[in-house]
C-alpha cells in the first residue's frame, strides 16, 4: 500500500522544524480531512537555501512535504518553476489511488514557493 | 489472578493452532458481556498482558517509556498490575512525530483513519491488516449484541465514506450498511435537508424497518424541524434511532441527552429504550454502546482504567469521576494503552439487560483539551457553509 519512496520519508522524515526568520511561510491545508503543511523556506538571490516544515495528516502527505524539502532546497524558484507536473509527481513514486491527492499537495507547495515567479509550467 | 504458565499457554496454545485469541474473545463479545465481570477481566487480562509484552518487544521508544517509568512485562502478573502499563496520550497521535507511535513499519500498515476537532490538526491511527481484522470483529460483535440487526433499512444522517474517506465516524456509519438491507445518506456537500430524510423514511414504510444513524446534532436538528412544522413519522417496532459523535456543539453548548431521547420518542412514536448512543475513539477499535436501558457497555476485550486527576498512577473508585486510560489489546500496529482527554466515570456489576462488565458514563472533556471530534467539525463546515449562503447577496443571480 505505501511505495518504498514514502514509506523511507514517513518514517525518517528529513527537515522537519521551523526556521526562526523564514523570507516564505507556505501553509497548505484541507478545512475537511485536516491535511496540514506549514512550510517556511529561506531565499537568497532567488534560490532556496533551507526548508522546514511541519505536517500533520496521512503518511503520504507527511512524506511529501519531506520530499518537497528535499527537493526545493538548494533549487532557484526559476528553476522550481520550470520543472513539469509530471516531473513533481514523479518523487513521490506509485501512489494508491486514494494517496493520489497528494500529486496536488506537492504541485500546490511548488506552486505557493514559487508564487513571486510567473508562469508555472504544467 | 495471578499469572500461571497455565495462562500464558492458553494464549500460544490459541495461537499454535493458528487462532488469533484477540479476534478469538471480540468474536465472543455476546456471551463474555453475560458472564460475572471477574471472568470477564481474567480473559482480559491475560490479552492486556500479552499486548503490552508483544509492544515492549516491538516498539523501541514504547519501550523506552516503560524503561523509564521501571515497568517489564514480566511484572505485569495479576490484574492490578495492569495499572502499571505506559499509556500514551492521545494528543501523540496529533504529533508530527505520530510515526514514532509505530510497532510496525509503514509498509505493513493498510489503513489510516483520522477525527479532526477544532484545532482542523486530524489524529491518525494507522493499522495494519490484522488490527483492522480485530476492530472489523469487535465492532460487529458489539453492534449485533447490542443492536440485533440484521436487515432493515439505515437513514444515515452523515455524510458518504465516498465525501469523506477516512474519517471515523463516517467509516463506523458506514459500518452499519453491512448489517442492514438498504442504506442511504443524507448530507451531501456538506448540507442537510430534513425533508428528503422524511420523504425517505415515508417511503421505506411498511418495506423495511427503518433505522436512523447519525450524530446527535444532526438527528437534533432533524427533530426540530418535524416540531416546527407539525411532522410526526410512526416509525417501527424494533426501530433504532443510534447516536454517535458526542453531544457537544462546536458552540461549546451541549445537547442534553435525556431531551434529546424525550424529542426522538415523540417524534417518532418509539420508546426512548430504541434510542441509542455510542462512544468510541478513532485511535482505539472498539464501541461502547448503550442498552435499553442507556447503560454504555464497555466490549468484554477492552479494558477503562479511571484514573485521578491529581495522581494519574491512580484509579478512582467505581462511581468517582476521573480521567479515562484505555487498555485496548486489538491495536497492534501501535500500543493499544491510551490516555484519553475525557472525563468519565464508571458503574459495573449486573445490568438489568443481563450483561455485566463495565458500564462508562461519559461526563465532559477534560480541562484544556480540544473540544474536538469529526461531528464538532462536521458540524461546524456546515454552520460555515450555511453562513455563506445566508450572507450571500441575491442580486445577480
Amino acid at each position: 500500500m505505501y511505495n518504498e519512496i514514502v514509506a523511507r520519508h514517513f518514517m525518517d522524515p528529513m527537515n522537519v522544524g521551523e526556521l526562526a526568520s523564514p523570507d516564505e511561510t507556505v501553509r497548505i491545508g484541507n478545512a475537511v480531512c485536516g491535511d496540514t503543511i506549514i512550510m517556511h523556506l529561506a531565499l537568497e538571490d532567488g534560490r532556496i537555501t533551507d526548508v522546514k516544515y511541519r505536517a500533520y495528516g496521512c503518511a503520504v502527505s507527511i512524506a511529501t512535504a519531506s520530499i518537497a524539502s528535499e527537493y526545493f532546497t538548494g533549487k532557484e524558484l526559476k528553476e522550481l518553476s520550470g520543472r513539469s507536473n509530471a516531473e513533481l509527481a514523479a518523487l513521490l513514486g506509485e501512489l494508491e489511488p486514494n494517496q493520489k491527492h497528494c500529486i496536488d499537495i506537492m504541485l500546490e507547495l511548488r506552486e505557493r514557493a514559487c508564487a513571486s515567479v510567473q508562469g508555472v509550467n504544467g | 489472578m495471578q499469572q500461571t504458565e497455565h495462562n500464558h499457554s492458553t494464549i500460544e496454545t490459541f495461537r499454535a493452532m493458528g487462532i488469533d485469541p484477540v479476534a478469538a474473545v471480540l468474536a465472543s463479545t455476546r456471551t463474555l458481556l453475560r458472564q460475572p465481570q471477574q471472568e470477564q477481566e481474567a480473559v482480559r487480562f491475560l490479552l492486556l498482558q500479552d499486548s503490552f509484552r508483544y509492544h515492549y518487544e516491538t516498539n523501541r521508544v514504547y519501550r523506552e517509556i516503560a524503561q523509564e517509568r521501571g515497568v517489564h512485562p514480566d511484572q505485569i502478573r495479576n490484574f492490578e498490575d495492569l495499572l502499571r502499563i505506559p499509556s500514551i496520550p492521545i494528543k501523540s497521535f496529533k504529533d508530527v512525530n505520530s510515526h514514532k507511535l509505530l510497532s510496525l513499519p509503514l509498509q505493513e500498515l493498510e489503513h489510516e483513519l483520522r477525527s479532526t476537532g477544532t484545532s482542523g490538526i486530524p489524529s491518525i491511527s494507522r493499522r495494519d491488516s490484522i488490527t483492522v481484522d480485530r476492530s472489523v470483529v469487535g465492532i460487529y460483535a458489539m453492534l449485533r449484541d447490542m443492536f440485533g440487526l440484521f436487515g432493515g433499512a439505515g437513514l444515515f444522517l452523515s455524510p458518504s465514506a465516498e465525501d469523506m474517506p477516512e474519517m471515523g465516524l463516517v467509516k463506523l456509519i458506514s459500518m452499519f450498511s453491512g448489517l442492514l438491507d438498504t442504506t442511504s445518506y443524507f448530507i451531501h456537500h456538506s448540507t442537510f435537508n430534513p425533508q428528503d430524510a422524511i420523504e425517505q423514511l415515508t417511503k421505506w414504510e411498511n418495506q423495511h424497518t427503518r433505522h436512523i444513524i447519525g450524530p446527535p446534532f444532526v438527528i437534533d436538528r432533524l427533530v426540530k424541524y418535524m416540531a416546527e412544522n407539525g411532522i410526526t413519522v410512526q416509525l417501527d417496532r424494533n426501530t433504532k434511532v443510534i447516536t454517535l459523535g458526542g453531544w457537544k456543539r462546536h458552540t461549546g453548548r451541549e445537547i442534553d441527552a435525556a431531551e434529546f431521547r424525550a424529542a426522538c420518542a415523540a417524534a417518532f412514536g418509539i420508546g426512548e429504550g430504541q434510542v441509542r448512543d455510542m462512544f468510541g475513539l478513532v485511535e482505539t477499535n472498539f464501541m461502547a454502546i448503550e442498552c435499553e436501558h442507556h447503560r454504555k457497555h464497555v466490549p468484554p476485550a477492552v479494558h477503562f482504567s479511571v484514573r485521578s486527576l491529581e495522581e494519574l498512577d491512580r484509579e478512582v473508585a467505581v462511581g468517582e469521576p476521573g480521567l479515562l486510560h484505555v487498555m485496548d489489546p486489538a491495536c497492534r500496529s501501535y500500543p493499544g494503552f491510551i490516555q484519553t482527554e475525557d472525563i468519565v466515570y464508571l458503574s459495573d456489576g449486573a445490568c438489568e439487560c443481563g450483561r455485566h462488565g463495565q458500564v462508562v458514563h461519559y461526563m465532559y472533556r477534560a480541562r484544556g483539551a480540544e473540544i474536538g471530534c469529526c461531528a464538532i467539525n462536521l458540524e461546524k463546515h456546515m454552520e460555515d457553509k450555511e453562513n455563506s449562503w445566508s450572507s450571500c447577496s441575491i442580486n445577480g443571480r
